[in-house]
């Protein structure tokens, strides 16, 4: 009988060191980065998955898992095992497809790591418009009596969530007309629509060369950007503040040690100055935050997002 | 001419030179191999970018991009089943003629129309960049719309037999297209509330499922040994500069529409080399021999799908506006090292612009070498035992479909498809129709609708000027089909009385 009590106590104890032995070894293989989107978002994911192999002992590879507007990546990885291994490249998206209806979970079925950065878009205009700030905007899109024509990525998008925010704010008719990713600044250009609501990257080149205004930014913050654009609050729409942010979760579930680790290791890689100087350029703003701050904002976020697509009758839930 | 200088000896740096042949090798090996695509290959070829200096990084996209677009006709040629969709319109003619033991010459032209056509759009794009992209911008929704609905038109005559079998065929592309998220509202169709049937059937995925799939079941069902090609003399002939020269409007035709439809933000070098073959088959002094191994039927989409990558570059470079998912990434690309495509770009750094030029045009010359080696080695595998291949097909178009985006759906789907292909292909449906509603039905839809949404509902927007004139077009050649194909029903019954 007493032997019966070691043994099972050894057994216990040397399941216990196991488990201990393997969160402070985490990791012990590499750890798949689910990548939800392609374009620039695609691209930041993977130097940030480079930057962050070159500081674990193990590498950190991205795995590109397209499709439902995130929902399929989402689903892939809220399967997996909550143990690091499956980490997620997420944005606010957890709550615009959720919200849609295409997704059975919401943000709470995973758990966050960290943020990485933020992406503003901006509100741009034709220079020759004549409507070079939100308040001529406004002004001249009412007096004009057909309804203002915006440029969009996709009816539900954040971009379209953003504007809807914004023009319903300042009380002007809208129709958000949807083009795929990219293409909103050429329609601007060649003047089928009015105003475009984009990343600030893909304005830059011709707002240098004169022919795009940006009229404001929708963050609190002012941007980086060619210029000194005003932020939305500041040029009449008060309290506008919403920008896209994109950073790391795991599954819910996840051991608090692994999250920590992660987040560690995420940390140095945002502040590491290869990070800063390449995704810079793809017009993307490196700003950490630990998990638990992430987490509010994560929530904080659901509920403006639930809010706007109700207002919008696109709230599904 | 500083600038100019200064790039051509940015360009022939050894360091270049290396980043530019690792690129076309790259780029071609995935385009040879069914399943894989360029834009993958340069999703994965991207973070080695990163690190690299700007003119090296420049050389290894840009050889990828191009190594890529020229690769897919072997599999194409070879086997009938296309490297990379827009090299399915090469597959009817292209495989007769190695079946016929021609593979060798049919793949030696079709590299060298591809390089002409890529030249040719290389050539415009220098001469027009700023110019063609001003263009560009005039196409609208309402605009591609009207386009497409010409290519479709165009398409109808591609129905080798049967008119309302080919339309049958369309009609299931079609229908198979609206499966996933909607473009549009971000709304489901057809998913049954499955998480996985949101990202829909990738064209890709369908295309390796359509082509490979009937064939595979066939080598295995039939149990026929022997080789793959009946013809057992399967001797490497080049053509001559004569033979090339036979096919001078061809080509020009075929590059100046490639280059057109390329540049045009929103189509694809699918679109092009269907409407090209189409073209050249209606424009032909025999038409009836078309898809039974004409030569001509391999020249005109090789060579339009290559001038598409020049025509893609224009937007992309003039307005930092990319035409399609390879461009995005070799945009990224840029962006990554500093450099933003746009108006600015040809004042600001004109020697990177001309750098961009020098690689384009090396790594055709690189690519059309490599190619004209390669056919020795590449005609071998008409020797394989017919079933070994098949098999060999069969992993290829697994690991394919999986790699596209990480999806066993996607597997699935290929098998799926495949498996509803062969049955069609049973009951004499041509599988081409199927693969155009597949290609120009996320078009048309999506375009349609942003058009409709952008007026309000008001249809007179798809009346402009340039919507009339592809509208007026399409109308023209379905009546032109019409009437070909009554009176020849008419002579047939003449014989026959």
């Amino acid at each position: 009988m007493k032997n019966y009590t070691t043994m099972l106590a050894g057994v216990a104890l040397c399941a216990a060191a196991g488990v201990a032995q393997a969160q402070s070894d985490f990791p012990q293989h590499p750890i798949e980065m689910t990548i939800l989107f392609g374009g620039s978002a695609q691209t930041v994911g993977q130097v940030l998955a480079e930057e962050m192999s070159k500081l674990s002992s193990q590498p950190v590879v991205a795995v590109s898992r397209p499709g439902g507007g995130g929902a399929v990546g989402y689903s892939y990885a809220q399967a997996t095992e909550a143990n690091g291994y499956n980490i997620v490249w997420n944005s606010n998206s957890i709550s615009t497809v959720y919200y849609q209806g295409n997704l059975p979970f919401d943000y709470k079925a995973f758990t966050p790591i960290a943020r990485v950065g933020v992406e503003v878009p901006v509100v741009a205009v034709r220079s020759n418009s004549g409507w070079n700030t939100l308040e001529a905007l406004a002004a001249g899109a009412k007096q004009r009596g057909t309804p203002l024509r915006v440029g969009v990525s996709g009816l539900g998008s954040f971009t379209h969530l953003v504007s809807a925010a914004l023009f319903n704010q300042l009380g002007v008719p809208v129709v958000y007309v949807p083009y795929g990713e990219g293409r909103a600044p050429a329609e601007l250009l060649a003047g089928r629509v009015d105003v475009a609501i984009q990343w600030p990257s893909q304005f830059q080149s011709h707002v240098r060369n004169g022919t795009l205004t940006l009229v404001c930014s929708t963050g609190i913050e002012k941007i980086e950007a060619e210029g000194a654009v005003p932020t939305c609050a500041e040029a009449g729409a008060k309290g506008m503040n919403i920008t896209m942010w994109r950073g790391l979760v795991a599954p819910a579930g996840t051991p608090p040690e692994v999250v920590e680790k992660l987040e560690e290791t995420a940390k140095q890689a945002v502040e590491s100055a290869a990070f800063k100087k390449t995704v810079v350029n793809l017009g993307f703003t490196p700003a950490y935050l630990p998990a638990q701050e992430f987490g509010e904002l994560i929530a904080k976020d659901d509920a403006v997002i639930s809010d706007l697509m109700s207002k919008l009758g696109m709230n599904n839930r | 001419m500083d600038a100019f200088i200064t790039a051509s000896v940015l360009a022939f740096q050894p360091q270049s030179l290396l980043a530019l042949v690792i690129g076309s090798l790259f780029g071609l090996a995935f385009g040879c191999i069914p399943g894989l695509t360029f834009t993958m290959a340069l999703a994965l070829i991207l973070p080695l970018t990163f690190t690299l200096d700007p003119m090296m990084a420049i050389a290894m996209l840009i050889s990828t991009y191009i190594g890529g677009a020229s690769g897919g006709t072997v599999a194409a040629i070879l086997i009938g089943v296309p490297g990379t969709p827009s090299s399915a319109a090469t597959v009817s003619d292209g495989h007769a003629l190695a079946k016929s033991g021609k593979a060798s010459l049919a793949i030696a032209m079709a590299t060298i129309s591809s390089t002409l056509g890529g030249i040719f759009s290389l050539v415009v794009m220098v001469f027009s960049v700023k110019f063609l992209a001003e263009v560009a911008l005039v196409f609208g929704p309402a605009e591609i719309f009207a386009l497409v609905v010409f290519g479709m038109a165009m398409i109808c005559g591609l129905a080798e037999q049967s008119l309302v079998r080919g339309l049958i065929g369309g009609v299931i592309g079609l229908m198979v297209m609206t499966i996933g998220q909607d473009p549009i509202d971000g709304v489901s169709r057809l998913t049954f509330g499955n998480v996985q049937l949101l990202q829909g059937v990738d064209l890709l995925v369908a295309m390796i499922g359509l082509f490979a799939v009937p064939q595979v079941v066939d080598a295995l069902a039939t149990h026929r040994n022997g080789t793959a090609v009946e013809s057992k003399s399967v001797k490497v002939e080049l053509p001559s500069l004569g033979y090339i020269l036979g096919f001078r409007w061809n080509l020009l035709r075929s590059s100046l529409l490639g280059t057109v439809i390329g540049a045009i933000p929103g189509t694809s070098g699918t679109v092009a080399a269907f409407i090209a073959y189409a073209q050249e088959k209606r424009l032909a002094r025999n038409p009836e021999r078309w898809g039974k191994g004409e030569m001509g039927g391999v020249v005109a989409p090789e060579t339009a799908n290559n001038a598409v990558t020049g025509g893609a570059m224009i937007p992309m470079l003039g307005l930092g506006i990319p035409g399609d998912p390879a461009t995005a990434l070799i945009l990224g690309g840029l962006l990554v090292h500093g450099i933003q495509p746009g108006p600015l770009l040809f004042i600001e750094q004109p020697e990177t612009v001309y750098s961009i030029y020098f690689f384009f045009g090396l790594s055709y010359v690189l690519v059309t070498l490599t190619m004209l080696f390669g056919v020795k080695v590449f005609v071998q595998a008409l020797k394989l035992p017919h079933h070994l291949l098949a098999v060999a097909i069969m992993v290829l178009c697994v690991v394919g479909s999986y790699s596209l985006r990480n999806s066993m759906f996607d597997i699935g789907a290929m098998v799926v498809v495949g498996l509803i292909g062969y049955l069609l292909q049973k009951a004499r449906v041509p599988l081409t129709p199927i693969l155009l509603g597949l290609v120009l039905g996320p078009i048309m839809e999506r375009e349609l609708r942003t058009a409709m949404i952008m007026s309000g509902d008001n249809a007179t927007i798809l009346l402009s000027p340039i919507s009339l004139f592809f509208f007026g077009l399409s109308l023209l050649v379905v009546v032109l089909q019409v009437v070909g194909m009554v009176r020849a029903q008419r002579q047939k019954q003449a014989v026959s009385a």
